[in-house]
């Protein structure tokens, strides 16, 4: 008899918990319908002004949750770069995420956060801002408008494509089979027209490359799909940084190096380089947030711990 | 039949073997992990000096591996996460054990004991989606959700489960003559439950306090989900924050050379501070099976 109390208690709680989760969720899943409408509303009206007429629903008053990455992401290590805080560490109050989906969740989810992803993992939940008025998309990536971008680039000599084993692998960097690859990893493929790669049995040997991190995990994924089209050719890929790209390159330690900066021939005078992609970072807000665009400047100062009084926390130092 | 004897006491010795590599084995992990905490940690210490490491910069792009302000954090949290954890989990606790109908008490029980087997990914999931929001929302004075009381709040419910069914525990060893004859005495059920059968069950728990501090310190994954994870000093209870556990996962899976030798080294500050924990409560236990008995030798 007690059992059976008992028993039927916990049913009788459980529904009850089950009730209030349900009652919750679909009180939220309404509301958050609701503002996909208006956010719908606002992206509407954005196409003629820079700021939406009912931006007076977003309250500019509040602080910018600022979103970051862990430290040794790459995305990290390459947008400080690129906005000029080389170096520096993460501005106050900035809340980490440990992945791309942390950032894109919280960003989904709270209005007053702004972060930056690579551009080939923003999905439609976030809006993305322009940057110094230009559209953060694959074409400007290509043609060099988009300020946060990078190439990311091998550097060799010339001599090295001489051997048959290392021209196979420039090729195949080149091929329709690569490109593939880069675009499924969210960077920018940059060669049109890619052709497939042809597959030379007669080929072994092995090929070293090193250089920048940025570059390393991609350059990984490849040489990976490589070796199973060429089974009999080894390619290794270590890290080390740009510098060691240019460096063992020059010197010939290594037959590719990896850099993820523009060339420059100083650094390898006997080198030459060849951009395997590019990469894209786009800052992005909370659908609600009326702002469209924002200048490199004011992202330096968001961003920038020792911003001092040019600091930006509040929303309505960007929105006016 | 010798033949026979000798296969038995063969077997007889191999499988004692088998189970005392089965017992040696757990203090050989443990022996593992001691070594390479402190062959990896003690030396980078020694190499980047105390006054860096016990500073409050940490900045890796110019070696700055200061983890005070992660150390003050973590006692933050942990501290405010018990602080709430006890009150709600005592009084639970008290209404257990006299104060509501006997017949719901297993299924509560039942139900509290279910909290402590919910994956800690799904607290901070829970703190992430729920609790971080509201607080931006309704609470914070600054409009940030992430910080110690998130993190505090969520881990005041993990704590729950332990300082129940602990502290419940410990509530039921004391003999019930106590607790009648303090009625005989003439105090109310209130009286004797608060003012003889709690102070006798004091040791269990502060053992319950002491356990729910440690799986709130270690506690690493819902923490990180509601912490913010800036390493800045604490300046209140709506700021991102990092502790000790976080600093070490947010970059376990990314950070190469010194950067990663500085992880294990805040691994070691963590260890010691659990090693306390622990030695703490088997001190407190000590004591509550030791007033067991005295209880039990009284009886008789």
């Amino acid at each position: 008899m007690k059992k059976i109390l008992a028993v039927v208690s916990m049913l009788v709680a459980f529904i009850l918990i089950l009730t209030a989760c349900y009652g919750n969720s679909s009180q939220s899943s309404s509301t958050s319908s609701s503002s996909s409408q208006s956010s719908t509303v606002t992206s509407s009206n954005n196409s003629s002004t820079p700021l939406s007429p009912n931006a007076s629903a977003f309250d500019t008053t509040k602080n910018i949750s600022i979103l970051a990455r862990e430290d040794g992401s790459g995305t990290k290590t390459a947008f400080m770069e690129l906005i000029g805080l080389k170096g520096k560490a993460d501005p106050e109050n900035v809340i980490i995420q440990t992945g791309t989906a942390g950032i894109l969740t919280e960003v989904k989810g709270n209005p007053n956060a702004i972060a930056y992803e690579s551009l080939g993992y923003v999905t439609n939940d976030v809006k993305m801002l322009k940057v110094d008025g230009v559209e953060a998309t694959v074409a400007n990536i290509k043609n060099g408008t988009y300020k946060i971008s990078r190439p990311l680039s091998i550097v060799y000599k010339e001599a090295t494509l001489n051997n048959d084993i290392n021209k196979a692998y420039y090729v195949f960097l080149q091929s329709s089979d690569a490109q593939t690859i880069i675009s499924g990893e969210g960077y920018v493929s940059i060669a049109d027209n890619a052709l497939a790669y042809k597959i030379n049995g007669s080929l072994q040997g092995s090929i070293d490359i090193s250089g920048s991190t940025s570059l390393q995990p991609l350059m990984t994924e490849l040489a990976a799909a490589f070796e199973k089209l060429q089974p009999n050719i080894d390619v290794t890929v270590s890290g080390g940084g740009s510098g060691t790209g240019y460096k063992n390159a020059d010197e010939g330690v290594s037959e590719f190096g990896m850099i993820s900066e523009e060339f420059s021939l100083e650094k390898a005078p006997s080198c030459t380089d060849y951009v395997v992609c590019k990469d894209g970072i786009a800052v992005i807000i909370n659908k609600n947030n009326p702002l469209d665009s924002i200048l490199v400047s004011d992202l330096k100062n968001i961003y920038d711990i020792e911003a001092g009084s040019s600091a930006i926390t509040k929303w309505n130092a960007l929105i006016k | 039949m010798n033949k026979t004897f000798r296969f038995i006491k063969a077997r007889d010795n191999i499988m004692r073997g088998i189970f005392l590599f089965c017992a040696v084995f757990s203090i050989f992990a443990l022996g593992c992990i001691c070594v390479f905490l402190f062959a990896n940690g003690v030396p980078f210490i020694g190499k980047i000096g105390l006054g860096n490491f016990f500073s409050t910069t940490w900045n890796l792009n110019n070696e700055s591996y200061g983890i005070l302000s992660m150390i003050v954090a973590s006692l933050y949290v942990t501290a405010l996460a018990t602080t709430i954890g006890v009150a709600i989990g005592l009084c639970t606790a008290i209404s257990l054990y006299k104060f509501c109908p006997k017949k719901i008490v297993p299924p509560i029980r039942q139900m509290i004991n279910l909290l402590s087997g919910i994956p800690s990914v799904l607290y901070g999931l829970f703190g992430m989606v729920i609790i971080v929001p509201f607080l931006r929302d309704s609470v914070s004075p600054n409009g940030i959700g992430y910080g110690i009381l998130a993190a505090s709040l969520v881990l005041s419910i993990m704590v729950l489960p332990t300082i129940v069914s602990v502290s419940l525990d410990s509530l039921n060893a004391v003999p019930k003559n106590y607790y009648e004859g303090a009625l005989a005495l003439g105090t109310t059920k209130a009286q004797s439950v608060f003012m003889v059968m709690l102070p006798a069950a004091k040791n269990g728990i502060f053992a319950a306090i002491v356990l729910s501090i440690g799986r709130a310190i270690g506690e690493t994954m819902a923490v990180i989900m509601v912490i913010g994870g800036s390493p800045l000093m604490p300046k209140g209870f709506f700021q991102s924050v990092r502790t000790l556990t976080a600093n070490i996962a947010m970059g376990a899976t990314e950070l190469r050379g010194d950067a990663a030798t500085a992880l294990v080294a805040t691994g070691l500050v963590l260890f010691f501070f659990t090693l306390l924990l622990n030695i703490s409560f088997t001190l407190l236990k000590g004591g509550f099976s030791f007033e067991r008995k005295r209880a039990q030798k009284t009886n008789a």
